[in-house]
């Protein structure tokens, strides 16, 4: 299989499933059967790592490196250095992370919600034509502006699915929301105003003087 | 400008804040008695640091996700721009939607606290459609507050504008006072000679609000979570009240553009 | 007789009201508003209301429905004259991009979006996506695309900065001056001296501090220079026919010049009074700021292109205006402010060139290298950049104390903070609310001069706060040297008497703002010499702006 296939949402997964490490092994650039299978491939290891930084899980458990199939040796070195590095980062959310265990399978969860999410997916997608020909409108993007609007998905995606899975519990209001994901109050608000006009959430109820939020 | 009004939104990126490249200079000692070029430039690393913090801001990525979804195809990124060339005999300039507004005091905490909001965001709060299903709440953490407090943004205004933005004041605590139980409604501000003649005795009437003819100088919060301080002067004496929610009443401005069209065109705006 | 036409600007409260009276009474309304919606459902300013009539407004069911009234929503007035009591106008009308009888409200849409903004509608209270519906009330859609990121529409002329920018950010720097290039033939010159409007309006200053663009700019400019390559700028090989003239090898016109050569004009002459190139930039900016040999680089280039820049030829001396027209198929003129202006107060007159000298031409003779008397206290009169380029450059001349007499505060200088911080840092002593009243002078020479403490009264037109003197309060300092840099003006002497030119009453050319023509055909004018004194990268709009409009012209 080409690594080109492989779907960010099942690294998250596999992940959360308590993988410790995932090294992707792909074929040199110019030698992709598919053509660009592989600088495909790239790019969803990094904003899967870059994701993987923003929410605390060490981003070097998720590597990407080039190696042809006569290359025995240079594979044994790559997967040798690799096994290194994971074994020095111990277990997923131990000392290795930011985000220590149990935390870290929440936050993993949302990561999978966020990469099985069709924005970012499309997104990736356009990367090579957005750098090459250019978006909807003929305007060809740079590597450094074509990052951020990856980094702009990662961000606010993040929070907005962290919101999402809150819900799903049950009712929320936004000072409890806050509470239990550390944003800050007026963040949410907004992201709760967002997602009712997208019609995802809406007002349940008034207990007192607190609105409650259901998911729809 | 539509959609960019205010500062624009940015997004809590890993990378903000961080500040901004400084540029290397000669010592002012090597200055004296030659013309030697003061900068120096930014070396690779730096320009290419400082390059990096760029938002690179777009609006519409031009990805077309929403033409992919939209099952209707009613969009259609081809649909062009219309360019019209019409003649009229007559123009009327009015100041439009812009709802631009001069700048208020830093002192009155707008821009400062997410519970402090303009009077015609409140317009919006308390609008049918707006984004709040109608119901005041504090932008800071969507609780509905006890005590809000109408205050004068502008109290060396003129009489007209502290007549319009009296009625509109007291109209918006009407709103808010019959959208909201066991709600306190205080608008201070100077009070015009005409709101007295014309409105007093019916704004008396409503039960809830309380006027108070005074000159609103601060707001501040002493603690994260805690209410809002109001300070403001009545008949010469500072005094000090909590609230939960702060509508700032403010002054409609011109934009430059329809200014420069109402000197082109010698007349004035409606 | 034919109803009345009458174009509403701005469908608020105000201009849906304005329309009904009108339709009303007969005429043919048409509204333009920026939004893509009407905004009229708001709570009246002008009576109490009853909690269910608020937003509740009858007249914008009425315009919705009249015969009478188009309504041009998400419209710019692009364009607008009045010619015998008719006011013609050219409307934008953006595109929604979205075909709205097709739109069944699923909002599909603005689940993917993945752009969120304020939504203006709401005040900023809430959030809408880059496709949206602007007004609840009537749920029409549309996609905000913005022309061009706030940086760009700044700058005067548009550079491409989000992508020069993100060049440099990947590494390819060349790439990178090749955008700039494009609009811009002096990205050394104007990187190290443009007060940069874009980071004035950069988007990250509100979380942080600006992207600092201008001096990025400069850097790849310098790449270049350093890795010693030397780049062409190349024209087509088809060239136009056409003998055209540009008077001044400023900014203005050597960006003209560069935007012609691109074009395939292959006849075009600059005329330049000076022995060197870069107008102000040369001779106004000092070398510790722009060393010439930058300048000289982008001159040459421009040079290479076919250009051809006569030197030491001054319109008006050497050459008649009338002769250079008639010689020319098209003029531009790109003279710049060359003429500092003076103080007025008794006592200037008699001492000029005796120890008082206007900033132009203190500047002017540094940057040409003529001796000047450097001795004992230098006073430089004024708030503004060319002030503090005088008293910076006087310190460096080796003055033994260097003043600046401002009549206001810090807080209304003009100039540059940046570059009023590092007078202050290099040892200029600057002197607020104070002003000149009287040059004073022995044996032929200026010894000092009376002042007189001011301070501030009401605002005036400008906004800042009027000085006024203090009576009584005059004092004298002593001073060998004298600089007036309180503004400039244009040199129009060029002309010939009984010229036909519309001038302004600041003496500057008045001209058409989209093609930079003057009233007189076949003649262009841009830079200082229409704008009075300003910053370089307007006149390099200009020039870009004339090069089109010459193009144009001679093309017609």
């Amino acid at each position: 299989m080409c690594t080109g296939r492989i779907d960010p949402s099942i690294v998250a997964k596999a992940f959360k499933n308590r993988l410790d490490g995932l090294l992707v092994v792909g074929c040199y650039f110019g030698d992709c059967h598919y053509i660009s299978g592989n600088v495909q491939a790239k790019a969803k290891m990094d904003m899967t790592r870059k994701l993987f930084k923003h929410i605390g899980v060490n981003e070097d458990r998720l590597a990407f490196r080039h190696c042809s199939s006569g290359e025995a040796s240079v594979f044994v070195e790559i997967v040798n250095e690799f096994a290194d590095k994971i074994r020095s980062l111990g277990p997923l959310g131990g000392e290795g992370d930011r985000i220590k265990s149990p935390e870290i399978f929440k936050k993993l969860e949302v990561a999978e919600a966020v990469l099985a999410g069709e924005k970012i997916r499309w997104i990736i997608g356009k990367r090579t034509p957005f750098l090459d020909s250019g978006n909807k409108y003929g305007e060809v993007f740079t590597e450094h502006e074509f990052n951020r609007a990856i980094d702009m998905i990662i961000v606010e995606e993040i929070e907005t699915q962290e919101i999402l899975c809150k819900l799903r519990e049950g009712a929320q209001s936004v000072k409890g929301l806050a509470k239990a994901l550390a944003i800050p109050s007026e963040r949410i608000f907004r992201y709760i105003m967002a997602l009712k006009r997208k019609e995802m959430v809406a007002l349940e109820k008034v207990s007192g003087r607190t609105p409650f939020f259901v998911s729809l | 400008m539509i959609y960019e009004k205010e500062k624009r939104y940015i997004i809590a990126f890993d990378d903000v804040p961080s500040p901004r490249a400084e540029m290397p200079e000669i010592s002012v000692d090597d200055r004296r008695g030659n013309f030697v070029e003061v900068e120096t430039g930014f070396p690779e690393a730096l320009a290419v640091q400082e390059a990096k913090r760029c938002l690179s801001c777009r609006r519409c990525l031009g990805c077309a996700l929403c033409w992919a979804e939209c099952k209707p195809e009613a969009i259609d990124f081809d649909i062009p721009d219309e360019e019209l060339d019409l003649e009229f005999d007559e123009v009327i300039i009015t100041k439009g939607q812009d709802n631009a507004f001069h700048p208020l005091k830093p002192e009155l905490g707008y821009g400062s606290y997410a519970d402090i909001i303009t009077d015609l965001q409140f317009e919006r709060m308390l609008s049918p459609t707006g984004p709040t299903d109608g119901i005041v709440v504090s932008p800071k953490d969507s609780e509905i507050p006890r005590r809000v407090a109408i205050i004068q943004g502008h109290p060396e205004g003129d009489e007209n504008h502290l007549l319009s933005s009296l009625i509109l004041g007291v109209n918006e605590s009407i709103l808010a006072l019959e959208k909201t139980g066991e709600l306190n409604v205080v608008l201070v501000s100077p009070i015009s000679q005409s709101f007295k003649e014309q409105f007093f005795s019916d704004v008396e009437k409503i039960s809830g609000l309380q006027i108070v003819e005074g000159v609103p100088e601060s707001v501040v919060k002493k603690q994260d979570g805690e209410s809002l301080t109001l300070t403001y002067s009545e008949d010469g004496q500072s005094k000090q009240e909590a609230f939960d929610l702060i509508v700032v009443l403010t002054k409609p401005k011109i934009s430059p553009e329809i200014k420069l069209l109402s000197q082109k065109l010698d007349q004035g705006i409606l | 007789m034919e109803d009345k036409r009458v174009l509403i600007v701005g469908g608020g409260l105000e201009g849906v009201r304005s329309a009904v009276e009108k339709a009303e009474a007969g005429a043919q309304v048409t509204i333009v508003e920026k939004f893509p919606a009407l905004g009229a459902e708001r709570i009246p300013r002008d009576r109490l209301i009853k909690p269910d009539d608020a937003f509740v407004n009858p007249e914008l069911d009425k315009v919705r429905n009249h015969s009478n009234i188009d309504i041009l929503t998400y419209s710019d007035l692009k364009k607008v004259t009045k010619e015998n009591g008719t006011v013609k106008t050219k409307i934008l009308k953006h595109s929604l991009r979205v075909d709205n009888t097709k739109c069944n409200d699923c909002k599909a849409c603005i689940k993917v979006c993945p752009v969120n903004m304020l939504d203006d509608f709401d005040e900023g209270l809430g959030f809408r996506t880059a496709v949206d519906y602007c007004n609840p009330n009537t749920d029409e859609y549309n996609i905000y695309k913005e022309d061009m990121p706030v940086c760009q529409r700044t700058c005067p002329v548009n550079l491409d900065i989000r992508s020069y920018v993100g060049l440099i950010a990947d590494g390819k720097y060349l790439d990178s001056l090749a955008i700039i290039r494009d609009r811009l033939p002096l990205p050394g010159s104007i990187g190290r001296v443009c007060p940069h409007p874009c980071e004035t309006a950069c988007n990250r200053q509100y979380p942080d501090e600006p992207i600092s663009i201008c001096f990025l700019k400069r850097f790849v400019a310098d790449v270049e220079i350093d890795e010693k390559i030397e780049p062409v700028y190349e024209t087509p090989s088809k060239k136009l026919s056409g003998k055209i003239a540009i008077i001044g090898a400023g900014p203005a016109g050597l960006s003209c010049a560069y935007d012609l050569a691109r074009l395939g004009y292959d006849n075009i002459t600059i005329f330049e009074a000076l022995p060197v190139p870069g107008g102000y930039l040369w001779v106004g900016i000092p070398e510790y700021r722009l060393p010439k040999k930058i300048i000289q680089r982008e001159v040459d280039l421009i040079v290479n292109m076919g250009v051809e820049i006569k030197y030491n030829t001054r319109i008006g001396q050497d050459i008649s205006f009338e002769g250079l027209r008639n010689d020319h198929d098209a003029v531009f003129i790109g003279a710049g402010c060359h003429q500092g202006l003076k103080l007025r107060v008794p006592g200037e007159d008699e001492y000029e060139g005796k120890g008082i000298v206007d900033c132009v031409t203190f500047l002017r003779e540094q940057a040409l290298g003529k001796q000047m008397e450097v001795k004992g206290k230098l006073i430089v009169i004024g708030g503004g950049n060319a002030a503090i380029d005088s008293a910076r450059v006087g310190w460096r001349m080796g003055f033994d104390e260097v003043y600046i007499l401002y009549r206001r505060t810090k807080k209304e200088m003009p100039a540059n903070s940046w570059e009023i911080e590092a007078a202050e840092h290099e040892g200029v002593i600057l002197q607020y609310l104070a002003a000149p009243i009287e040059i004073l002078g022995k044996n032929g020479m200026v010894t000092g001069m009376k002042c007189i403490r001011m301070e501030l009264g009401e605002p005036d037109a400008s906004g800042r706060r009027r000085p006024v003197p203090i009576e009584g309060s005059e004092y004298v300092i002593d001073a060998e040297t004298i600089v007036p840099a309180i503004s400039q003006g244009a040199d129009l002497s060029f002309l010939s008497e009984g010229h036909d030119f519309n001038l302004s009453r600041w003496n500057t050319f008045e001209i058409d703002e989209e093609t930079g023509a003057t009233n007189v055909p076949g003649v262009f004018a841009g830079g200082d010499v229409v704008t009075g004194p300003d910053i370089a990268i307007r006149a390099v709009a200009a020039g870009n702006r004339a090069a089109l409009g010459i193009h144009e012209y001679l093309r017609s």
